[in-house]
């Protein structure tokens, strides 16, 4: 009698049916992963929230940032809506964002676009772009307040050629004075945009553009089609960045203008610094940080909306 | 795998160790430096701030110098902060609980380093020396106190005026003097206009700068006839809108603007701005507390002799503005509480109050004497010893918001962007600031 034996069932464990054999271990290191953790969510909840917290606590009071302070509700709320000063920094931080988004995005990306491939000197040149970018905005902001200045440099330039007629107090016209602020926040930051782009870019198989361009997709056609598609989360990242970096601008403005001339150039991140320590209210400094962080929420999240990647 | 799972258990060991360590070291350093604080010795190294608008004022350097070479040990380390932000930098430091052991401040309540608020705060150490209440007269001594406790220790008294380059003017035709009318300050800016020069330098993008202007023509505009005004505003019978002398100050501001009195783009200028429109002589002077003309004196080595003039009253008589509120005061919360009252009591010793008044050129409080004042002084010295001055105003201010709101509705005024009656009613409303 032969014995036909059938091929031997693998016998799997039950252990080994369930859990894949790293499995084995995975809890004890997710263990661990929570203890490693730990240090740094105490921090940041130390830090960040519980500081955030105890600032959302002096909103509802009238502190001086000094001595004691007594509960007033939401009068400094109801202050940061009524005051047209305030509303006046809102706008200026509005229209120094929204400036901001644009002109580094779209400048950045085309900077990005020129250093990308053909250029035999694109390294250098990366790098000279990319260089204000490490540069400290008070100190950048105090260089460009020089060259802004009555007998500044621009307009000792615009008298050399012969546009004498275009000089002008540039950090005491209250629009060019806003304006100058957005020029010296876009110089400084293209660089770190191009860079965000360039990183989206090389992620665009050269390839790809080629056999479009075999199919006779002209520049444009290959850069709204093919390659804006593709750098869509480069895209994402570089105006959530810009737009936060512009909501809660401040540097620039102290630096050059001081948030004049008469409160024209003041934001939302500059009005805080005056009323909590010039005017000493801490209470309704406290109240408008609240009001500027609820507001670059809602921004940011806006913003991730509509340049999120729905492919 | 056996040795992965050890490997990793003790890892995890080393790390919850690692953390409790962390805990316990932190732990152990809150309650080393608690310990710290509450010992005997304290420490003999102390810090002192103050502002330096010229960056020639070394006569703080030399009286903490002084007081180091008399005390072997003790160590105190200047800080010179930038004039422009001074204020704000010292209130954020005092509301974060970093304040320096020792700082300049202003005496009163009207401006924001000011050290009535601090004081009421309990942000002070209050001074027990006799000697500082000694250099103060009755009339000063509200402004240094807080119920009933001294809190600093005076520089002694400056004119707040116009800081001036009599010989540099009278070089270019232009002359003015302490009994000059205001029609005459039109013509002299005509005529300094005339040779490419700006009788007056101003910056006008620092609240300060145009606030001290502002100050100077109220001195006689405002507090000449009536020298109660703050008392009468403080009981609500008065008001800034309502009081024609302020508005007069700020409409005479704009008519020294349009007259072409101030240099080219003053409405944005900084400190710099006069600092180098002064150097190379392209205007003739500018807005400050007289100590700016003795300091320049002495770092020019006798080249240059700037002298203190009032500013002249827009109609009626002229009022020198004089103030005693620069001073100096120590912190409630430093390590070296005896190290700070001995320093404070040495600056208002005769040794001390005279090395600072001669770097600074401050006289003393309510000084008759004229063999008291520097050569700064001679053309308002008469002024001074007759008492036809008033003090700075905003020294009994209840907060720094309505003097920074003066500095900046003043640019406001230059530039077009608001009105006379606009900048005197935010001044109202800041007043009732609580």
């Amino acid at each position: 009698m032969s014995v036909m034996s059938s091929p031997a069932k693998p016998t799997i464990s039950k252990r080994d049916d369930v859990r894949p054999p790293r499995a084995a271990h995975s809890s004890l290191v997710g263990y661990g992963y929570w203890w490693w953790v730990l240090p740094a969510l105490v921090l940041t909840g130390a830090v960040i929230y519980l500081a955030t917290a105890t600032g959302a606590f002096y909103a509802f009071t009238d502190w001086t940032g000094i001595g004691s302070y007594n509960f007033v509700g939401v009068s400094n709320f109801v202050k940061v809506f009524q005051n047209s000063q305030l509303l006046g920094a809102l706008v200026n931080t509005v229209l120094l964002a929204v400036g901001f988004v644009v002109f580094t995005n779209v400048i950045g990306l085309l900077f990005a676009l020129a250093l990308n491939r053909t250029l035999k000197t694109r390294y250098v040149l990366r790098t000279l772009i990319f260089m204000p970018v490490v540069l400290s905005p008070i100190a950048v902001s105090y260089i460009w307040k020089f060259i802004f200045a009555y007998n500044g440099s621009l307009n000792q330039i615009l008298g050399d050629v012969g546009l004498g007629s275009w000089r002008h107090d540039w950090l005491a016209v209250p629009k060019l004075a806003l304006g100058c602020v957005l020029v010296v926040m876009v110089w400084q930051s293209i660089g770190f945009v191009a860079v965000v782009y360039l990183a989206g870019l090389a992620t665009v198989p050269r390839e790809l553009e080629e056999a479009a361009a075999i199919d006779g997709a002209g520049p444009w056609r290959r850069f709204r089609r093919i390659t804006v598609p593709l750098i869509q989360p480069s895209l994402a990242i570089a105006t959530t960045l810009t737009l936060i970096q512009g909501l809660r601008v401040f540097d620039q403005v102290m630096a050059l203008t001081g948030g004049g001339p008469d409160n024209a150039t003041q934001t939302l991140a500059s009005e805080i610094y005056q009323q909590t320590f010039t005017y000493q209210e801490f209470g309704l400094g406290a109240a408008m940080a609240l009001v500027l962080t609820v507001f670059i929420l809602v921004c940011t999240i806006a913003q991730l909306t509509l340049t999120r990647d729905r492919t | 795998m056996i040795t992965n799972a050890i490997r990793t258990r003790r890892w995890r060991w080393a790390a919850s160790a690692a953390v409790v360590a962390v805990t316990g070291m932190s732990a152990a350093a809150c309650s080393s430096a608690s310990s710290g604080s509450g010992s005997g010795s304290e420490p003999q190294s102390i810090t002192f701030a103050f502002n330096n608008p010229s960056g020639n004022e070394h006569y703080f350097q030399n009286a903490a110098a002084a007081y180091e070479k008399a005390h072997p040990g003790v160590t105190i380390t200047t800080q010179v902060l930038p004039a422009e932000s001074y204020a704000q930098a010292i209130a954020t430091r005092i509301e974060g609980g970093n304040a320096p052991d020792v700082f300049e401040a202003e005496s009163g309540s009207g401006q924001t380093d000011s050290i009535q608020p601090f004081a009421k705060a309990g942000e002070l150490l209050p001074v027990t020396d006799p000697t500082v209440k000694a250099e103060l007269t009755p009339a000063s001594l509200s402004q240094f106190e807080y119920n009933g406790k001294i809190y600093a220790v005076s520089l002694g008294s400056a004119v707040n005026g116009i800081v001036y380059n009599d010989a540099l003017a009278k070089s270019a035709g232009v002359n003015l003097t302490a009994s000059s009318t205001f029609s005459d300050v039109m013509q002299a800016c005509a005529a300094a206009k005339a040779k490419g020069k700006a009788l007056f330098g101003l910056a006008g993008s620092v609240p300060v700068n145009t606030g001290i202007l502002a100050a100077e023509i109220a001195t006689s505009a405002v507090y000449g006839p009536d020298p109660n005004w703050d008392a009468q505003r403080a009981a609500g019978k008065a008001t800034f809108a309502g009081t024609p002398g302020w508005a007069t100050t700020l409409n005479s501001i704009v008519q020294l603007y349009k007259a072409g009195c101030f240099q080219p783009g003053a409405q944005g200028a900084g400190f710099d701005a006069l600092t180098n429109g002064s150097a190379q002589g392209q205007l003739f002077g500018f807005f400050a507390p007289s100590g700016a003309a003795v300091d320049i004196n002495t770092a020019s080595g006798g080249h240059v002799h700037l002298v203190a003039l009032p500013f002249p009253a827009p109609a009626g008589a002229t009022y020198a503005s004089v103030s005693s509120d620069v001073s100096i005061a120590g912190s409630a919360h430093t390590r070296s509480p005896k190290l700070v009252a001995s320093f404070l009591a040495y600056l208002a010793s005769p040794a001390g109050q005279k090395i600072l008044s001669t770097g600074s050129g401050y006289f003393p409080v309510g000084t008759t004497s004229a063999s008291a004042l520097s050569p700064v002084y001679q053309p308002v010295a008469s002024m001074i010893t007759s008492r036809q001055y008033r003090n700075f105003p905003t020294i009994d201010w209840p907060n720094g918001k309505v003097y920074a709101d003066l500095g900046s509705g003043v640019q406001g005024l230059l530039t077009g962007q608001t009105t006379v009656q606009q900048v005197l009613q935010q001044m109202d409303s800041d007043w009732t600031t609580p």
